[in-house]
């Protein structure tokens, strides 16, 4: 039986981000389906507050301890809104019942973004899911979960796992140092705004240019291929002191062998020198494909999981309360956390579901809106959608990005939270 | 469906020009495509009136500061008072301002108008009647109110917890400005101090199982 009053330490991703995050870096993620059909917002709140209670680890509240921060269950009724203007809008959790994720809806539209110390992509997606089948259901529409909807199976507890925690290994931490990063600068978009780009591909057309052209994976081509953007169509990366890194979010479940739905993932990245001149695509490409092997080992990730779970192990961290932690982290988070890192990018992968209401679901969005820019990758039925999103008026990076994927030959389909009179706005 | 020639991109949005070059959409078929965000409003910008808001706040300590200069040189004496409501002022807003629980705010709201009080008292070089009366009656108060909202409402009793372990904390004050000498009527700091007292040995020694669990997860280290 599931307990009624639960409580968990924030996992180590989660731990800063209740001290760092701001209306201009809102650490939330968006995830949107986009259904067959016009949603009914009643049934939808319902359906929400039907299957929380099956998420124990995200019907919870952020609460302060004297030392840390920790989640506590909250029973609260959850109630949806109408989808906001700015994507991954920064929200306090107190005008939220204290849940610490948002449900939208706008047109046919069901929108979660999910504040990132609560869970992951993954996590979220499964919740998402869930979500949408008991839509469905509430609508009288019989449909079967295929064993795919995580609602419908039983809890377990290995769901509620730190998995940072229980892959911990003192003997395997080693120093982990990380120099500045370049950093793409320009004007933003006022009131926080970010633009959004999707560019729609066919993903067996995509997947073809890839293998058998590049002999590379989707995730290695399409960092290359930022990271060769970044170089052509910016004019202070090479000569800049500072490399070009791109942060490649990792799901860790499929190599240390979890279903943990909190945060479980990790940055490998893709460093390219500035001072090289010269670049070709080809040689971003081989030397991202050399360093995603190279970071691609569970020796490796479990080195890193055990250096960042020793830092919060360390007896003077513990020991510090909670409010000179808070202002460490923002103080650290500032000088290492945003400079280590130039963009990311990440690949959430095919999105499958239960094959009798697959066509119900016409298309998805995945949205991490970071500084600089940011791209994230999904797929869905026999197309992937390339989501571009960025603070910053300056298209041309992307322009170079979409400009090389059509001369490539790939069909491309764009839409975009852009709307011509916006430029008076923003 | 809208397509650009120059860029060869086809559109699935609103838009009547392509977002790359500028250039002119073509309709190539009869699709209607859709704007599928929330459009956004234009919006005056709100942070103004805060920055303003305290700037003005700001502006109005540093010229009496001056003007209290000019006239008297040091030891300052009228400005400090200006000062401490000036700076009284923008916490206030800044505690009302950001989302909490309300006993949370409740607390914060007194802890900092007490500070007020001393710190007037302070400047006018008569602080006794802050440190006898006001600082211990407040807390007092305080800690009563919250223990009566955790008795009536013991669904969200742990809500007010953190709020009454911190107020029971300050109630101790009084008692050591006593043992030091500091207060001059001493009675009504000796019964804010038993009373915090009480109150803080009944959190310790008298928990139930959920108050203990309550222990664990505020003090987990």
């Amino acid at each position: 039986m599931k307990k009624k009053k639960y409580w968990y330490k924030l996992d180590n991703a989660g731990k800063v981000f209740p001290a760092v995050s701001k209306d201009d870096r809102s650490n939330v993620f968006r995830l949107s389906f986009y259904l067959d059909e016009v949603v009914d917002p009643i049934i939808l709140e319902e359906a929400v507050n039907k299957v929380l209670p099956r998420f124990e680890t995200l019907a919870v509240q952020l609460k302060n301890g004297l030392f840390w921060n920790y989640f506590s269950s909250n029973h609260r009724h959850f109630v949806v809104d109408v989808e906001p203007a700015e994507l991954c809008k920064y929200f306090k959790p107190m005008n939220n019942h204290g849940f610490l994720f948002k449900v939208y809806y706008l047109e046919n539209k069901v929108t979660l973004e999910t504040f990132h110390a609560l869970t992951d992509g993954a996590g979220a997606l499964h919740f998402l899911k869930s979500i949408v089948f008991h839509y469905f259901k509430l609508r009288g529409i019989k449909i079967s979960h295929d064993g795919d909807i995580l609602s419908e199976k039983p809890y377990s507890k290995k769901e509620s796992e730190d998995n940072f925690v229980t892959n911990y290994d003192k003997e395997k931490r080693r120093n982990l140092t990380e120099e500045k990063a370049y950093h793409l600068e320009g004007e933003h978009f006022s009131h926080h705004w970010v633009l959004l780009l999707k560019a729609k591909v066919d993903t067996k057309s995509l997947i073809n240019l890839v293998k058998t052209k590049y002999h590379a994976t989707i995730t290695q081509f399409i960092t290359a291929l930022l990271a060769y953007s970044i170089y052509r169509e910016t004019n202070d990366f090479i000569g800049n002191k500072k490399p070009l890194k791109i942060f490649v979010p990792v799901n860790l479940r499929p190599y240390f062998d979890s279903v943990t739905l909190r945060n479980f993932s990790l940055y490998i990245k893709a460093t390219y020198d500035s001072k090289k001149t010269g670049w070709t695509f080809e040689e971003m490409l081989d030397l991202t494909k050399e360093q995603f092997v190279d970071q691609l080992d569970k020796d490796k990730l479990q080195s890193r999981i055990s250096t960042l779970v020793g830092y919060e192990k360390n007896i003077f961290i513990r020991i510090l309360p909670l409010f000179l932690k808070s202002i460490a982290f923002k103080i650290g988070y500032n000088v290492l956390g945003e400079s280590i890192s130039s963009c990311s990018i990440s690949n959430l992968g095919i999105i499958s579901f239960p094959s009798e209401w697959e066509h119900k679901i016409l298309d998805v969005d995945f949205v991490n809106a970071g500084y600089g820019l940011a791209m994230t990758l999904i797929s869905l039925h026999s197309f992937t959608n390339i989501i571009l999103s960025t603070p910053l008026k300056d298209l041309s990076i992307i322009n170079h990005v979409l400009s090389f994927l059509v001369d490539e030959g790939l069909e491309i389909t764009l839409d975009t939270n852009y709307k011509e009179g916006y430029d008076e706005i923003l | 469906m809208k397509y650009c020639k120059s860029c060869k991109v086809h559109y699935d949005t609103t838009l009547e020009h392509c977002m790359l070059c500028n250039g002119e959409l073509e309709e190539i078929d009869n699709t209607v495509s859709t704007y599928k965000f929330s459009e956004i409003k234009k919006r005056s910008n709100s942070r103004f009136f805060y920055r303003f808001f305290f700037f003005i706040n700001i502006i109005s300590a540093l010229i009496s500061i001056y003007l209290d200069y000019s006239a008297n040189g040091f030891p300052l004496t009228w400005s400090w008072v200006v000062a401490i409501n000036n700076l009284y002022v923008i916490v206030m807003f800044i505690i009302l301002a950001v989302p909490t629980i309300w006993t949370s705010k409740l607390t914060k709201v007194l802890i900092t108008t007490v500070m007020l009080v001393l710190l007037i008292g302070l400047a006018i070089r008569d602080y006794y009647w802050a440190i006898d009366y006001v600082l211990p009656i407040v807390v007092a108060t305080n800690i009563l109110l919250i223990t009566i909202l955790i008795i009536t409402n013991k669904k969200k009793w742990y809500d007010y917890f953190a709020s009454l372990i911190i107020i029971t904390v300050i109630g101790l004050i009084p008692g050591l400005l006593n043992l030091l000498h500091l207060t001059h009527e001493p009675l009504p700091s000796f019964i804010c101090f038993v009373y915090a007292l009480i109150t803080l040995t009944g959190i310790i020694f008298l928990p139930s199982k959920s108050s203990r669990e309550e222990f664990k997860r505020r003090f987990h280290v």
